[in-house]
Order: structure tokens, then C-alpha cells, then sequence
């Protein structure tokens, strides 16, 4: 019976000692005993070499064998695990980490998306590569004109880089190629533990924390993770995190600020996400809360801009000590198709609305929110993601020797300090009373330092002192 | 204008009939859909307004002496903040701060006007000089730090002077130790202003985790028609206590950009006070009627805590 034996399904009575025996065609006794103890046997009371000389009998037994398949059972789909099912010798051979991480380099490279503005380098790059078949196909040399071609290129290149306006510096930092915040941090980092979950009910994958090791030091990462292609973005719903995301981010900050990391963060996201469920699970609150929480953490904070930075839904992990920001990566309040939806009536105003709202790195430096502007190779940073990474890492390294040397309280100092002096506003000068005329005059006499004294309440007027010299106690 | 669209309405209703009331039902739901059922009941204008909810025709003087509530079915229409100061703060008692503040054009941004053309407008329509008012004063005895944001300026779009204004508010509350208490009606961030008007957010909350978690003060928000964008991600979802007045609309993303987002129709009621509350997300929904007492209420159930040696 070549049948395999766990679709064979045979009667309980047969011993395993017959099983065995099933393969060759000895004759079975009705009962299916052993051969030698069956009294019935004809072969009973004789040793098994006696029974060698009977000829072995044509196959009928009264043994029915059922060669039945088991019913398929449909399978609930697997875990898909990150490590592999058979571990290669050498694999354990090193730290276990990276079979942790579901962060995978991609099967193959992306395709190379040129942006509008490129076009000339497209049309150049177009040439060189006809130029190279023919070379090819014919023999002939043309060594000279590839060369100057190649020069050219290379200078229109730095040419358009140098010089991008903000509407070409935003379809950079929309690139779909762009590096993502796990590309960076894999690239910084030289152990990667991603940690997962709010502890509330979800995981969110719009927005990834971890922790990691840079140049001996340990740091938590937080930052949007946007998808590398289509079916990751899904995935990841275009780094548009959810209040679930923003709680988890928040528990990550505090178990940071009880152990000691310092936090770094990576904003790359278009904005909270905007969905039925996200409006119920309070997404303006989960905003307002990290954006509170974060003023209070006694651990530095370093924020780093890589890509577009949306709204509230970038402040939520943006409350930091320094913000940092790529040469090419933007920063706005509304997204200039929203803005010109609303202010000039038409989304195809949206390059006016670029342009007008100063979101760039260079302008923001000017309003005194950026502290530095990270540089990115020439051609963008989806052009050389290493280079990127390194140059982010140097920056952040050298501003993180500074805030390490800080005490907490003047680290608080300092960060609520750097938002206290953003906003310019008009004042010192008498206005038109026209423009009061709705505005509720003071009415209250004019001896008002009585007035505040009678009512504030005793116990607080005994503890006055402790309570305005409480340096910052540790948050609730 | 107004007086002639609403003799008309007086006209249909004498003659009265179904037909006449089938119309008038029709014009109604497509001028509320139009106009996000906002009414502004500007006294200047006419002597009647028209309820957005029951359609009820309210005399302006009755209307503000009920606190801009509608008579026959409670609706809150909309109230300046002028009203409601002088709706919460004993009389005589006014101290307002930063008066004369006022924006500046940082960006020099101009759309189709530039922004400094537009704040000189809205300047003098509404006779503010920008969304918010703050100040001190005596709420049934108490004092406390009370700021009334304005949806008629700009729409009540939160800038530099906002953020500078309540910072300054709440920097003063926490030097004197007193109840904080914002009212809050906002479309948003001032985009004229660009990524400043983003970072108030964050300036008002570094102030707030001072005030709040440092310093253990007390601070009531009050959303109230419409509370939207900056304002819910900031200081209107961090009270202590969350107060919300009836039929409020609060939310984070407008109904626009989330059917935008997910192209469905969106139910309605969705984004009111009343679906906020049964998600979990205020303390209390109460009546303009009743909200001086409450404020006052909850102040004395707090100053008389026993156990307050933290």
C-alpha cells in the first residue's frame, strides 16, 4: 500500500505491529491479530521463519481499507511572522533584532518617478541613452559627446536643485520615492526595537515608535510612517494617524521620560486623519492632550521635519526642545490645496497658496520656528537615502549634546520658552475706538489690588509662596 | 432687505395653506444647508429674527433678554462675545486686558485682499479688535480669568493675537491663582498667518501644562457654535472640566473634508455636542440659561476641597 498513511484511515482493531505489516501482502486473520499468537491461524503455534515457506497468498484480506482524505479544513490565515520558518545556520549568529522587525527592504528597488520640474534632465537622460545604443549597435565611439552630455546633466541638475521655488521644494517633499522615517532610523541606528500598541485597544500603523541605538546612546523614535508603494500606504494610510496613534505615541513619550531617553521624533504626515471613527475616538482631543503632555516631558526632545509636516496632526510629536527640518521638506498649517480651496475659491490656486503661505525650511528658519536646516544631496534625499540619513544623524547628534547637558527644569524652561516668543502682533498703540465699539470697556473701579486680595480664597493665600516657587513638579 | 424677505415670510403665513407651508418648509432647509445653519442676530439690522431651528419669527429685544435663546424650542442662535461677558460677569466688575492688540501681516499674504485689508474690514463691521477678549472679573463673587472668543471676526480664526492674548490670560491666571474659565467659537487657524497660527496651538498648550499640571488651577472650556480645527486640538479639549452649549457643532476635520475623504454622506447630528457627549468626550452639556450658576457651582465645589496638600 503506497497509500500514505495518515490519509489511511484503518480500522482501530489493527495494531501497529500489522500496520507495519500492511505493506506486504501477508494474509491477515479475520480478528487481525498477530500471526503467530492467533490460535485460529493456520500458521498458529509456528515460528514466523516456518511461515516464510507458505507463498505468500493474493492480497484478500477482510480488511477494508478506507484511503480517505481529510476533509480540507480551511486554514485561518497565518500570522505572517517576520522571522523566518527555517532559521540558516549563520543567522543566529548575530543580534536577534532584526527578526523582529517587519521593516524589510522591498523585493525590488522602486521605479525612479520623474517630478514635472525634471523634465529637462528626463529629455537629457533620454539622449544619453540613445546615444549609448547606437555606441552599441554600431561600434562607433562617441566617448566625447557622452561626456559633455553627462556634464551637462550634472549641471542642469545643480542648477534646478539650487534654486527650487516652493511649489518644486513641496512636489519633492510629496516624492514617492522620498525615504520614509523607518528608512532613516534603519539607516541612524545600529540596534532597531520596534514597540508596539496604545495598551487601549489599537496599533496604529500611521505612526511607528521605537527604540534605538545611535552612537552608543539609547533614544526613543517616534515618527509617521508613510508606504514605500501603493499597498503599503494602504497599509499605513498615508501616515495619517489616528487618535490610536497619538495615545500611543504618548505612552511611548512617557515611558521614555521614566527611563531616560531622549525622544526624537520624525514628522512626515499630510494630517490627522479625517474619518467617521476618528472624529468619535476624539482625535482633537488626543491632539490637544500630547500637545499639553509634551511641555511637561523631562527628557530633551528633538523634532525632525523629512517630509510635509500637516497641521496639528504634525504638532501632536512636534513639541520639542530644537526643529529640525530638511532642506527640501515642508511645513504649513493647511495643506495650499485646502487653502486656496477656501481663500481663493478655486483648488487651482493651490501654487498661489505655496507660495504665499512661507512654508518652505528656508522661510520658516526666518520666522524663528526652524533651529537648522538639514542639507540634502543634490537631487533630493530620495536621490541618496544614505547620505540623508547621515547628514539627519550628524545634526541631531550635535544638538543632542547640548540639551544632554541641561537640567530638567531649564529644559522646560527652554522649550516652553521657544514656543513663548513664536507670533508677532501689533500693539502699544491706541487703536480707533470704532474697532472697540463691540468690546465690554472696563467697568470695575479703579482700586483694584483690594479687590484681587478679599477673594482669593484662604488656604491659597497661606500656601502663596510654595505653591508660585513650586518648580515643575512631575506631571500627573 | 432683511425686513422685506421677512414681511414676505409674514405675508405667506397669513394667507397660510399647505402650499404655502410646504414652500416655506423647502426654502428653509436649502437656505440652512447654504448658510451651515448660522444665523447672526444683529440688532443694528431689524427688529425680528427668525429662528434657524422652528423657523419662529423672535422680536430682537425679547431674543436678548433671553439671552439670544429662542422662546419656542430652545435653540441657541449665536450670541457675540460682549453678551456673554456680560452674561457671566457680575456688573461693575469688568477688567479686560490687551485692548488694543491688534495683528500684523507678517507674511505679507494677500489673496484675493491683502490681510491687512481684510483685518481693517472685519475691524469695523464687528467693532472687535480681533477674535478674543479677555479679562477679569467677578463671577458670583468668585473672581476669575475669563477669555470669550468671537465667531464674527474672521470667523473666528485663531492668529498670533489670539495665541498671544489667551497665553498672556493664563500666564496672569497662574500668577494670581485664579479659575480659568475660555469660551471657545472658532473656524479654525488664521491661514493668513500661515505655520504661526499652528504653533499658538502649541504656545497655549505649554502655558496650559504650566497652569494646569504644575500648578493644580481649575479651567472650565465652554465649546460652543462652532468650535472646529485649531481651537478643539488645543485648548478647547483640555479643560478640566468640558462644557458644551446644546446643538454645538464641535469637531476636529470639518463634515466637508471628511466626505471628502471618504466619499460618503455623513449622518447628521454627527459632529453635535449631543454625539460628543454619548462618545465620552464632554462633562456636561448645559443651557445658556443656567450657565452662570453652573460655572459658579462647580468653583465652589472645588475651592472647597479638604484633602488639598499636594
Amino acid at each position: 500500500m503506497q497509500i500514505a498513511m495518515e490519509s489511511a484511515v484503518l480500522p482501530a482493531s489493527v495494531s501497529s505491529a500489522e500496520q507495519s505489516l500492511c505493506s506486504v501482502p501477508w494474509r491477515l486473520s479475520k480478528h487481525g491479530s498477530s500471526l503467530q499468537r492467533n490460535g485460529n491461524n493456520m500458521l498458529a503455534g509456528q515460528g514466523l521463519m516456518q511461515a516464510w515457506k507458505f507463498k505468500p497468498e493474493k492480497r484478500r484480506t477482510n480488511m477494508h481499507v478506507h484511503a480517505m482524505l481529510k476533509k480540507s479544513r480551511r486554514k485561518t490565515p497565518d500570522f505572517e511572522y517576520p522571522w523566518p520558518v527555517k532559521f540558516k545556520p549563520g543567522d543566529l549568529d548575530g543580534s536577534p533584532l532584526p527578526f523582529l522587525s517587519r521593516f524589510k527592504p522591498l523585493p525590488t528597488p522602486p521605479k525612479p518617478v520623474p517630478l514635472p520640474f525634471e523634465l529637462p534632465l528626463v529629455h537629457i537622460q533620454k539622449k544619453i541613452q540613445e546615444i549609448r545604443e547606437t555606441a552599441n549597435t554600431t561600434g562607433m565611439d562617441f566617448s566625447e559627446q557622452l561626456s559633455e552630455l553627462q556634464e551637462k546633466y550634472d549641471e542642469v541638475r545643480k542648477d534646478l536643485y539650487n534654486q527650487l521655488s516652493p511649489v518644486q521644494r513641496l512636489s519633492v517633499a510629496r516624492h514617492p520615492n522620498r525615504p520614509t522615517c523607518l528608512d532613516h532610523v534603519l539607516n541612524m541606528t545600529d540596534k532597531w526595537l520596534e514597540l508596539h500598541g496604545d495598551r487601549a485597544g489599537f496599533d496604529d500603523p500611521a505612526l511607528v515608535t521605537g527604540i534605538g541605538k545611535m552612537d552608543g546612546m539609547s533614544f526613543m523614535f517616534i515618527g509617521h510612517q508613510k508606504g514605500r508603494n501603493t499597498k503599503e500606504n494602504i497599509h499605513r494610510n498615508f501616515a495619517m494617524p489616528t487618535p490610536n496613534g497619538y495615545r500611543k505615541a504618548l505612552r511611548m513619550m512617557q515611558h521614555a521620560e521614566r527611563h531616560g531617553f531622549p525622544i526624537l521624533t520624525f514628522v512626515d504626515t499630510p494630517g490627522a486623519y479625517a474619518g467617521i471613527q476618528a472624529e468619535e475616538r476624539g482625535q482633537g482631543e488626543a491632539i490637544a492632550r500630547n500637545l499639553r503632555e509634551m511641555f511637561g516631558l523631562r527628557v530633551p526632545i528633538i523634532t525632525t521635519v523629512i517630509g510635509e509636516g500637516g497641521s496639528g496632526g504634525a504638532l501632536a510629536i512636534g513639541c520639542c526642545d530644537k526643529m529640525l527640518m530638511l532642506e527640501n521638506s515642508v511645513y504649513y498649517v493647511a495643506s495650499p490645496e485646502a487653502c486656496a480651496a477656501i481663500l481663493w475659491k478655486t483648488a487651482a490656486a493651490a501654487p498661489q497658496a505655496t507660495e504665499a503661505l512661507k512654508i518652505t525650511a528656508h522661510e520658516l528658519v526666518k520666522l524663528d520656528i526652524v533651529d537648522q536646516i538639514i542639507p540634502e544631496p543634490l537631487g533630493g534625499a530620495h536621490s541618496d537615502p544614505l547620505t540623508t540619513s547621515m547628514n539627519i544623524k550628524e545634526a541631531i547628534l550635535g544638538h543632542m549634546r547640548d540639551l544632554l547637558k541641561m537640567e530638567p527644569d531649564s529644559l522646560l524652561k527652554h522649550r516652553v520658552g521657544k514656543f513663548r516668543k513664536i507670533g508677532s502682533v501689533r500693539e502699544g498703540e491706541q487703536l480707533d475706538p470704532r474697532f472697540k465699539r463691540n468690546m465690554k470697556p472696563r467697568d470695575a473701579p479703579f482700586n483694584e489690588s483690594d479687590q484681587h486680595q478679599l477673594q482669593i480664597p484662604s488656604f491659597v493665600r497661606e500656601n502663596l509662596e510654595r505653591t508660585l516657587t513650586t518648580a515643575s513638579t512631575p506631571a500627573s | 432687505m432683511v425686513m422685506s424677505v421677512i414681511n414676505w415670510f409674514e405675508d405667506r403665513q397669513k394667507f397660510g395653506g399647505l402650499i404655502g407651508a410646504f414652500l416655506e418648509e423647502a426654502t428653509r432647509s436649502s437656505m440652512t444647508n447654504e448658510r451651515d445653519r448660522r444665523i447672526s442676530v444683529n440688532a443694528n439690522k431689524g427688529l425680528w429674527a427668525r429662528c434657524d431651528n422652528c423657523g419662529n419669527m423672535l422680536y430682537v429685544k425679547f431674543l436678548k433678554q433671553n439671552r439670544s435663546v429662542c422662546e419656542e424650542c430652545g435653540y441657541h442662535l449665536s450670541m457675540s462675545s460682549m453678551e456673554r461677558i456680560e452674561l457671566l460677569i457680575d456688573p461693575n466688575t469688568w477688567i479686560p486686558l490687551d485692548e488694543d492688540m491688534s495683528a500684523r501681516d507678517i507674511l505679507s499674504f494677500s489673496d484675493e485682499d491683502s490681510y491687512e485689508t481684510r483685518i481693517l474690514l472685519s475691524q469695523e463691521k464687528t467693532g472687535l479688535t480681533d477674535a478674543v477678549q479677555t479679562g477679569i472679573g467677578y463671577l458670583n463673587g468668585t473672581l476669575i480669568a475669563l477669555g470669550v472668543m468671537d465667531f464674527h471676526f474672521m470667523g473666528g480664526s485663531m492668529g498670533s493675537v489670539v495665541g498671544e492674548k489667551i497665553t498672556r490670560l493664563i500666564e496672569y491666571a497662574t500668577q494670581r491663582l485664579l479659575p480659568l474659565v475660555l469660551i471657545c467659537a472658532s473656524g479654525g487657524a488664521r491661514m493668513q498667518e500661515g505655520t504661526l497660527s499652528l504653533m499658538q496651538m502649541a504656545k497655549i498648550s505649554s502655558v496650559l501644562q504650566l497652569y494646569q499640571v504644575q500648578n493644580k488651577l481649575l479651567y472650565i472650556s465652554v465649546l460652543t457654535y462652532p468650535t472646529t480645527g485649531g481651537v478643539t486640538a488645543s485648548f478647547g479639549m483640555l479643560g478640566d472640566i468640558i462644557i458644551a452649549e446644546p446643538k454645538a457643532y464641535i469637531a476636529f476635520a470639518g463634515k466637508r473634508v471628511i466626505e471628502q475623504t471618504l466619499r460618503q454622506k455623513i449622518p447628521d447630528g454627527f459632529q453635535a455636542a449631543e454625539s460628543l457627549f454619548d462618545n465620552g468626550l464632554l462633562d456636561l452639556i448645559v443651557p445658556r440659561n443656567l450657565l452662570k450658576g453652573v460655572l459658579s457651582e462647580i468653583s465652589g465645589l472645588y475651592l472647597s476641597v479638604p484633602y488639598n496638600k499636594n
